[in-house]
């Protein structure tokens, strides 16, 4: 009995409360505040009715789109558990960094590069807990956070995503190394996969549910099959270096400062963990689990059970921030996403970081000319040689266990990325394009989810999957941008449309800052100094 | 036949070998992970055989003996720490017999390749990795087989009990807490 399903078993549809809400208060979808919604007090959303009768709504006003009603916060599950929404963040962020661009990075400049990758993960576990504040006190996501600030900038993040996702790339490396497994040719493993995806997610009742379940056993496979590979190929020294390495603060070879590697660190320090949008997607993963007021909004539901998708409210709430007993609730959902963001996303992202670090180690180890081909920063060739140095130095096993993890990342890159691509776009949808609200979220997420694969089949099998080469360096650019773009975003967000009791420290919001500077500032430093894009 | 029935039927002992499947799935999966592989790299029946085995049982027997040890009471579920420390002693003990077994039949001379010492503690080091995977795993499934188990499986429904005993326990501890610290907050105002 996972702890962190607790909440899970809540009605799927909006609550007692909540279910009357939109069609019983009329409010304009955008307005100036009424004096009886305007309760932009600094001290508790609940102020903004604490002189009307009891009985009559209460609002939270937080920029110029419609207010947010208050409502009760649910009660928080016991902060040490098990699963939770950040199984997508891992799932997500478990890719070709971990795997594949930082073991690259051990293996040039020594176990000492690995500090980078310690401050990159732990950013972004900041990152996250801070992303989870506004999604879980409003149940709205990053982007209608963002819409409340200033429309453009929702509209930046939806293009960005439309620009940088919707290419297949991402598909490649995981079923070029089932290729390497099965002999299958990578285009058909990686159409397969995307119908195969396309099919679960419009037959699921509700997606979110099935796709924990499915992650959370890739995760949980991943984990304890990295743990088992690195035991029989690694040794000692392989795991203190990798280990020790983290905290040689400072360590930076001259070559590192070259055009030719600059580039590559910063963009692997952007990309450890989770990168470009994942972050801001995991707003609507944290909703869909019903994490604090997501709660009051539905969940959203496969193609096939459309018909069953409830209403979604045209805003999120608000719980009242001046009543003790809401605020010792909100500190337990605080002390949850805490567990999840240091114990479940950044312990699981340095362990499986480990292994693979240990098997690069490895195999290097057994054979001297890896590190050659890795050098060269051919992906396909270093995977390859690195598969076939286990398979040297022990049986064909180690390369083909290897190549089985890669394309188990893939699986799950697939899995996260279309869901959550088809869910930010949809949301964005939903709540900002006119017209949009007469289909429900689920159609809308259904035509987000087919146009991606469609789109997706189309390019796997006539044009390039990375996208056109003429554009290749401007979605890099865009993915690392929207990084430094979401952490101010952030900080705008959690400091001007939240209460002041739930609002961020000063340390957090230094630490938000500061990633705003470090994302963008190694961009542009990287462009004019070395003019080069990250890689 | 009722489930009381049943369960007065049900030795203990098959009882308890029940309640342990899902451990040693887990186990057996983790285990069994490269012999699975290895039987796709086409490598010969022995050697599969071997890596089932030398690996794939010793883990599945261990995962079984966590779960009897969770029925029996001397691991709290979910529970983090005593599971590390289960695995840290177990893990690198099934390498062990792994190793021992691989270098049998295939006439190796060479067990380690390294000092037992530093083998040991090698394997003792990504123990923690194990463990986590494993109890993340465990305590997906096992819960589902246990509510489905637990009307014929009184071992099985004590565990369903304690599970849901532990969430209760969980929230009145954090309860007890937060008025202790509101009481210790009120005196050190009242004192002032």
């Amino acid at each position: 009995m996972d702890s962190s399903d607790i909440n899970s078993d809540r009605p799927l549809g909006r609550d007692d409360v909540t279910s009357t809400d939109p069609p019983e208060v009329p409010v304009p979808a955008q307005r100036g505040p009424a004096p009886s919604e305007s309760g932009a007090s600094d001290t508790g959303a609940a102020e903004a009715g604490a002189t009307e009768a009891p009985e009559e709504e209460r609002f939270w006003k937080a920029g110029r789109l419609e207010p947010m009603p208050i409502r009760k916060l649910p009660k928080a599950p016991p902060s040490v558990h098990l699963l939770g929404p950040t199984v997508f963040l891992v799932a997500l962020g478990v890719g070709m960094g971990e795997s594949y661009m930082w073991p690259r990075l051990v293996l040039i400049f020594g176990p000492e590069i690995r500090w980078l990758f310690l401050i990159g993960v732990s950013l972004q576990a900041v990152v996250m807990l801070e992303m989870s504040r506004y999604a879980m006190a409003t149940g709205e996501s990053i982007f209608f956070g963002a819409a409340r600030v200033f429309k453009p900038l929702m509209w930046f993040f939806f293009i960005t995503a439309m620009l940088v996702y919707i290419w297949p790339g991402h598909l490649s490396a995981g079923a070029s190394a089932f290729e390497r497994v099965s002999g299958i040719p990578w285009q058909a493993t990686a159409v397969t996969g995307m119908l195969l995806v396309g099919v679960i997610f419009t037959m699921a009742k509700v997606i979110y549910n099935l796709l924990e379940n499915v992650l959370s056993i890739c995760i949980g496979l991943l984990v304890v099959g990295t743990s088992i590979v690195a035991a029989l190929v690694g040794n000692l020294s392989d795991l203190s270096s990798t280990i020790t390495g983290m905290f040689a603060f400072g360590y930076m070879p001259e070559e590192a400062l070259t055009a030719a590697w600059f580039p590559v660190i910063v963009g692997s320090i952007a990309f450890a963990g989770p990168s470009g949008m994942q972050q801001m997607w995991y707003t609507l993963h944290l909703r869909d689990k019903g994490a604090g007021m997501g709660s009051h909004i539905p969940k959203v539901r496969g193609l096939r059970h459309a018909d069953e998708q409830e209403t979604m409210p045209t805003r999120g709430f608000m719980f009242d921030t001046s009543d003790s007993e809401e605020m010792a609730k909100w500190k337990g959902w605080r002390r949850w996403v805490t567990f999840d963001a240091f114990a479940l996303f950044w312990g699981i992202t340095m362990l499986v970081t480990i292994s693979f670090t240990v098997l690069a180690q490895a195999s290097a180890r057994f054979d001297p000319n890896v590190a050659t081909v890795i050098r060269d920063g051919e992906r396909d060739a270093a995977l390859d040689a690195m598969a076939a140095s286990f398979t040297a130095a022990g049986s064909p096993i180690f390369g083909t266990v290897f190549f089985l993890f890669i394309s188990l990342i893939g699986l799950n890159a697939t899995f996260g990325l279309f869901d959550s691509f088809s869910r930010g776009q949809a949301d964005m949808t939903y709540y900002f394009v006119p017209g949009a609200r007469r289909f429900s979220m689920s159609k809308l997420y259904a035509f987000f989810l087919w146009g991606v694969i469609l789109f997706g089949i189309g390019v796997l099998l006539f044009g390039p999957a990375d996208g056109p080469a003429a554009i290749l360096d401007t979605l890099a650019f865009l993915s690392t941008f929207a990084m430094g773009a979401y952490c101010v975003t952030l900080l705008l967000v959690n400091n001007l449309m939240l209460p002041k009791p739930v609002r961020p420290g000063i340390v957090s919001n230094l630490i938000i800052a500061f990633a705003a500077v470090f994302y963008l500032g190694m961009l542009f430093y990287s462009l004019f100094a070395y003019g080069v894009v990250v890689s | 036949m009722s489930t009381a029935a049943a369960a007065r039927h049900m030795p203990v002992a098959l009882q308890y070998a029940e309640v342990a499947v899902p451990g040693a799935g887990v186990g057996l999966v983790a285990g069994a992970f490269a012999a699975g592989v290895a039987a796709m790299a086409g490598l010969p029946a022995v050697q599969i055989a071997t890596i089932a085995t030398g690996l794939g049982v010793p883990l599945a027997l261990l995962g079984a003996g966590y779960c009897v040890l969770l029925a029996l009471g001397k691991f709290g579920v979910g529970a983090l720490g005593p599971v590390a420390f289960y695995w840290l002693i177990g893990f690198p003990l099934a390498r062990l017999v792994d190793q021992f077994a691989v270098a049998t039949v295939l006439g190796h001379d060479q067990v380690l390749r390294e000092p037992l010492l530093s083998f040991l503690l090698f394997q003792a080091m990504l123990s923690m990795g194990f463990a986590i995977g494993f109890l993340w795993l465990h305590e997906r499934i096992a819960p589902h087989l246990l509510i489905r188990i637990q009307y014929h499986n009184p071992v099985a429904a004590g565990l369903v009990e304690r599970y849901v005993e532990q969430a209760t326990k969980l929230e009145a501890r954090r309860r007890t807490a937060k008025e202790e610290r509101e009481a210790k907050r009120a005196r050190r105002r009242g004192s002032s």
